[in-house]
């Protein structure tokens, strides 16, 4: 939405969306935002730059990091003047808390709904700036059409109506979010299922940093939806069975409040030592000390998830939590004004653009830090936007092989209908998300990827096996369904074959068998792009833009 | 039993056999209702558009005079008692507030302090286990065969955070006393819808057409009168339904009655008494019935 | 184990809507949205219903269950499943387009009336605008809004009024009119006013009881009506009706049943007699009826009808036992 506002400035704009744009996932970011306004401690943009830095394990390209940081401030103001509603400080300055990884309180929020907030004050805009903006709600985007090495649109499809068109346009951008429906236990929406990535994949462009996932440590037991990194912030603990704070053994000058990764990788260690409660896969946070009227001012919805989903409330009781499959810091690769690149050089996909979690600038590394999520969605919006604008502003709309394009998709539909197999597709979900959890979630090492590679592609197999019951036109949820399965069997399978090769630990991602971090061999960017054959994956690497701050020791 | 009566101002005014048959039903069950005459209008969720605090105070102003006289407050009017609980709510889950209207009516001579007294419904105190079991004792006209149809009212039931009274969507408290009473409840799917009543002013149609589609409703689950703890209610549907008719083509007018007439008429009093030929929709079929029970 | 009991409906194949039954056992800790991908993935794969988030923030899965609007991602379903059953429809107020799926147009149609922007000073300050926690905290409510349309399927008024615009979209009007950083607040209130308002609103509670979130619109349509008061925005009988009813308390303590729908349709007042009659001319000028006569005419029946059955409230009006004290509350809180 940030990007669609950029472009309407000068120019018309269609936004595309498979749900409603309210009601994308961005509202579910509960936290904050970061900048360093300083509204309640002093604060600068260098020291909001180190701490993103050291949170990513260097991964990060720290020119794209620079522009970034020293654009928060900015955006932020734009969205309050926008009407964004954000919590206020005792002066009436926007208030601003401290989160993990930050050295400084610099999480700007609204309540424990920020991304709720943002998303609404954005969506607000689009309807102020209705004659050039136009939504089409509940399409679907089959693929990217890029020929003669350029982008020229995208296929897509009505959900209400099943009607195939394609969608001619002088750019694309593709703000099309992440994919940890993959995962047994996430955060994700049901929408977050990869079909940008794969998409982008699908039009031969490489994919970068996929091997990086971020499990974030407070999901709830079982269903895996979040309870915000702001519940820590705020000073809730984190206790395992004995009762024992054990961040302090991780983590001891930041506790709970150490990165996200850490903390996910603690409370993983804690429960497969058997320190889980009960031991159960999951360990509790305690918000008890804070009391209920600080809880009612600042997690107020938090408490009212524990309350509907588990029957906990978190005044009186603690809640149960594990780590959940939250963020992917890899995706469609672009350089720091977002436009998307196919090759380690930097070589422009001309008329293709991207941003938000899709994308991977990279300005989060090897993990990202709560709170710089949003503020990547809202700036990288921002700046796709314009270079998308400045690009169609001399562009002239290409022709483009229509029918050709439709067919693929009109094929894949009747292909989907046509198939008449034994095989289930919700075991295959099911058995997917299982096995990338449990051999390529918090824990990895070479044996469970192997495994969990070959199990993907056996599900890959058992998919062109299944049957559809629902063959209408109107509304069929079950064939995007099917379609959007067998996008993540495909993202599985490249997650799994970049953490295969990365061997080192670095960020979000651990390998057990390769504990370290090793920046002789990998302090690159992995690319994960389509073999020749359609079918094999191949990899290369990217050098990592490395400007103020040297790679060191990462400890907290 | 004694209680304080809070009787609302449309007991006091048009329908006035409210009242009369509020106690005359009191007086057969050997309740003992002590009029709250200084008691102030509890502001029918209206003087609170103007002014929040105001229709708060007032309404503090009512609660401390019950706890004065010592004795729990019942209403008689489904509107009365929802207004004056939502603030009795708000005044009990906010001190700071609390104290605010207190320093207002300080000077009158009355202070609310809280959780001293109870206020219900005349319908609360019949529908509890001891409030059946002696209606049921008190019975001598078993209001046999009769089809009556409860009409809640919106203010008891909903927000239901701040009304206590019952399961919001699916109370059985009226339908219990029609039972006690020998009656048969008519369970239908509007009797927890609104009336109208709040808009009959602003948007005459709609206001007509929801009190329709409640009637129409009643009617087509078999209803032979419909019962409302509800004066406002009762006018919607009562004084109203001859321009309701014309508009929704009922075919079929159906009675409506106060809550606490039908409990008389099962007590064995005479409907003159109850004042019933006040109301607009009177119906030879109802009538009939009446007669048959030898209640007419 | 329990019964689903689902409300189908798929015009490509019949035209009618019906009811089909679902055998499933939700394990304990499940949601009902849980329940329906576990039918839908495991019995019938047609089965239709919007969801993404499954944490209540993104609004995509209200439907009704046991006749009610609700989320099914926010609830468990051992909560709504009564006697081993559960009734589960589309949502109400909106056209259905297949099984729980409903047309959603005509709810954001009614958002876009309200103006749901902030329409603040044109001037921008270099950093944020200031708002005190006090100001926030009027905004609060209104602003947990996730547009998920309970209130909208449930609302009494809507039932019976296209024209209504709502529950949500008043309370969205709300997170504006209340917003310190907005400069619109008179002409806000003034369309808000307007039929279709929030004057239409007849208490019913109802989105109070559907809303999934603190947003609730029914007390947020009240702040408006407050402001439109306050704000001087009389000329319209829902005003006249709060103002005269309020009067009728100021001197007597209880309602004037008399006075109160005469004040309402204008004869309030010297101020509004003279805006009633200029209106009114205005009105016959351009050569429509003007509505003090069909207002007029309104309560003659009702009037006429109730007088004859001696219903007609007490002519003179009685005062409430010691109403200097409420007057003295009406003072001292400057009313």
């Amino acid at each position: 939405m940030r990007a669609a506002l950029e472009v309407s400035k000068e120019l018309d704009v269609a936004i595309l969306t498979k749900v409603y744009p309210s009601r994308s996932h961005s509202g579910a970011a509960q936290g904050g935002i970061a900048a360093s306004l300083a509204n309640s401690e002093d604060d600068s943009w260098e020291e909001h730059m180190f701490d993103t830095c050291k949170g990513g394990d260097y991964l990060n390209d720290q020119d794209a990091v620079e522009e970034y940081v020293k654009s928060a401030s900015r955006v932020i103001y734009e969205l309050e003047h926008m009407g964004c509603v954000f919590s206020r400080d005792k002066d009436g300055k926007i208030a601003q808390r401290a989160f993990g990884g930050h050295s400084k309180p610099r999480a700007c929020y609204s309540a424990d709904r920020t991304g709720h907030a943002i998303l609404h004050a954005l969506h607000e805009q689009l309807l102020k700036n209705a004659k050039s903006i136009k939504i089409y709600n509940e399409w679907y985007m089959h693929s990217l059409i890029v020929e003669e090495g350029r982008c020229k649109g995208v296929v897509v499809s009505d959900i209400r109506t099943g009607e195939v068109e394609v969608m001619q346009a002088k750019a694309v951008i593709f703000c099309t979010g992440g994919y940890g429906r993959v995962f047994k236990i996430t955060s994700n929406a049901f929408a977050g299922t990869a079909d940008g990535v794969i998409a982008a994949y699908r039009a031969g462009i490489p994919l970068q940093d996929t091997e990086f996932v971020q499990f974030h440590p407070s999901g709830l037991w079982r269903q895996g939806i979040l309870f915000s990194e702001a519940a820590r912030g705020e000073g809730g603990t984190l206790l395992n069975s004995k009762g024992e704070r054990f961040m302090e053994q991780y983590a001891p000058s930041r506790m709970e409040l150490a990165p996200r990764d850490i903390v996910a990788r603690a409370e993983q260690s804690e429960i497969d030592e058997g320190r889980g409660i009960d031991g159960k896969d999951y360990i509790h946070l305690d918000l008890t000390h804070l009391g209920e009227a600080r809880i009612m001012e600042r997690l107020p919805q938090i408490r009212q998830l524990g309350i509907d989903f588990i029957g906990v409330d978190c005044v009186n009781e603690k809640l149960p939590i594990q780590p959940t499959a939250h963020y992917s810091m890899g995706g469609i690769p672009t350089d720091m004004f977002g436009q998307v690149v196919i090759d380690d050089k930097g070589t422009p996909l001309t008329g293709f653009f991207a941003a938000g979690e899709c994308a991977c600038v990279s300005v989060h590394g090897a993990n990202r830090l709560g709170t710089n999520s949003l503020l990547e969605a809202v700036v990288f919006g921002e700046r796709s936007g314009r270079s998308a604008l400045e690009f169609a502003r001399e562009a002239e709309l290409q022709p483009l092989n229509e029918k050709h394009q439709k067919t693929k998709t009109l094929n894949l539909f009747e292909e989907i209908y046509q198939r008449d197999g034994t095989e289930s597709y919700n075991d295959i979900r099911n058995e997917m998300k299982e096995v990338m959890m449990s051999q390529c979630g918090v824990f990895r090492d070479e044996k469970r990827l192997k495994d969990c590679i070959s199990k993907i592609k056996s599900l890959q197999t058992r998919y062109k096996k299944g049957k559809i019951t629902d063959k209408g036109n109107l509304f069929n949820t079950e064939l995007y369904e099917i379609i959007e399965l067998g996008n993540m069997l495909k993202m599985g399978e490249i997650i799994a074959t970049g953490a295969l090769n990365r061997k080192e630990s670095r960020g979000g991602h651990f390998r057990k068998d390769f504990p370290e971090r090793d920046d002789t061999n990998f302090l690159k960017h992995s690319l994960l792009s389509e073999a020749d054959d359609g079918e094999g994956i191949q990899i290369n690497y990217k050098d990592v833009t490395i400007t103020r701050y040297k790679p060191a020791k990462r400890e907290y | 039993m004694k209680f304080a009566l809070f009787t609302g101002c449309v007991s006091k005014g048009a329908t006035r056999e409210l009242m009369v048959s509020t106690m005359k039903t009191a007086e057969a069950l050997g309740i003992d209702f002590v009029e709250m005459k200084s008691a102030a209008c509890c502001g029918a969720g209206v003087v609170s558009e103007q002014s929040p605090i105001l229709a708060d105070a007032l309404n503090a102003r009512s609660l401390a005079i019950a706890e004065e006289q010592n004795l729990d407050m019942v209403t008689i009017c489904s509107t009365c008692q929802g207004i004056l609980k939502k603030s009795e709510c708000k005044l009990d889950s906010d001190e700071e507030y609390k104290e605010k209207v207190n320093y207002v009516l300080k000077e009158g001579g009355h202070q609310y302090t809280g959780g001293k007294i109870k206020l219900k419904h005349f319908a609360n105190i019949l529908a509890t286990p001891e409030g059946l079991e002696m209606l049921k004792s008190k019975v001598v006209r078993p209001l046999e065969g009769l089809k009556v149809a409860a009409f809640y009212g919106c203010y008891v039931l909903r927000p239901s955070e701040q009304s206590e009274y019952d399961d919001p969507d699916n109370p059985t408290g009226m339908e219990d006393i029609f039972e006690a009473l020998g009656a048969t409840p008519v369970y239908y799917e509007s009797r927890v819808k609104c009336c109208g009543f709040p808009i009959v002013m602003m948007n005459k149609k709609a206001s007509h057409d929801m009190a329709g589609n409640a009637l129409a409703d009643a009617i087509q689950s078999g209803a032979d009168v419909v019962v409302t703890g509800c004066p406002l209610c009762h006018l919607s549907l009562d004084s109203y339904q001859p321009e309701i008719d014309k508009l929704k083509q009922l075919g079929y007018s159906v009675p409506i009655l106060h809550l606490p007439q039908l409990v008389a008429l099962a007590l064995g009093i005479d409907s003159k008494e109850l004042e019933i030929h006040k109301h607009i929709v009177s119906t030879p079929n109802f009538e009939n019935k009446l007669a048959k029970l030898g209640a007419a | 184990m329990a019964t689903f009991k689902i409300k189908r409906y798929n015009p490509e194949i019949q035209r009618e809507p019906y009811y089909e039954e679902f055998q499933y056992d939700p394990p304990e800790g499940t949601t009902l949205l849980d329940s329906l991908n576990e039918i839908k993935w495991t019995q019938d794969g047609t089965l239709s219903y919007r969801m993404s988030c499954r944490s209540a923030i993104c609004g995509s899965c209200a439907v009704k269950a046991n006749g009610h609007a609700i989320l099914a991602c926010q609830r468990q379903a051992e909560h709504v499943i009564k006697n081993d059953t559960v009734v589960l429809e589309p949502l109400g107020n909106m056209k259905p387009i297949k099984d729980l799926v409903v047309d959603f147009d005509p709810f954001w149609e009614k958002i876009n009336k309200v103006t749901p922007y902030l329409k603040p000073e044109e001037t921008k300050p270099e950093k944020e605008r200031h708002q005190s926690q006090a100001q926030f905290s009027i905004i609060d409510d209104s602003s947990t809004c996730i547009m998920c349309g309970a209130c909208y399927s449930d609302c009494n008024v809507l039932e019976v009024d296209d024209n209504f615009l709502g529950p949500a979209a008043l309370a969205k009007a709300q997170r504006f009119v209340g917003d310190s950083r907005d400069k619109d607040r008179k002409a806000r209130v003034e369309q808000l006013s307007e039929p279709g308002g929030i004057w239409d609103c007849t208490h019913c509670g109802e989105c109070v009881e559907r809303c999934p979130k603190p947003a609730e619109p029914f007390h947020r349509i009240k702040e408006i009506m407050t402001v439109a008061l306050e704000e001087g925005v009389h000329n319209n009988n829902g005003a006249r009706h709060a103002l005269s009813f309020t009067k009728s308390i100021k001197h007597s303590g209880r309602l004037n049943e008399n006075v109160l729908p005469v004040e309402s349709i204008g004869f309030l007042g010297v101020k509004g007699i003279v805006n009633l009659v200029q209106d009114n001319l205005k009105m016959l000028m351009q050569g429509k009826v003007p509505t003090v006569i069909k207002d007029v005419f309104g309560l003659i029946p009702v009037g006429l009808r109730m007088l004859k059955k001696g219903k007609i409230p007490p002519i003179i009006h009685h005062s409430v036992d010691d109403v200097d004290d409420v007057k003295r509350i009406f003072k001292e809180l400057k009313q």
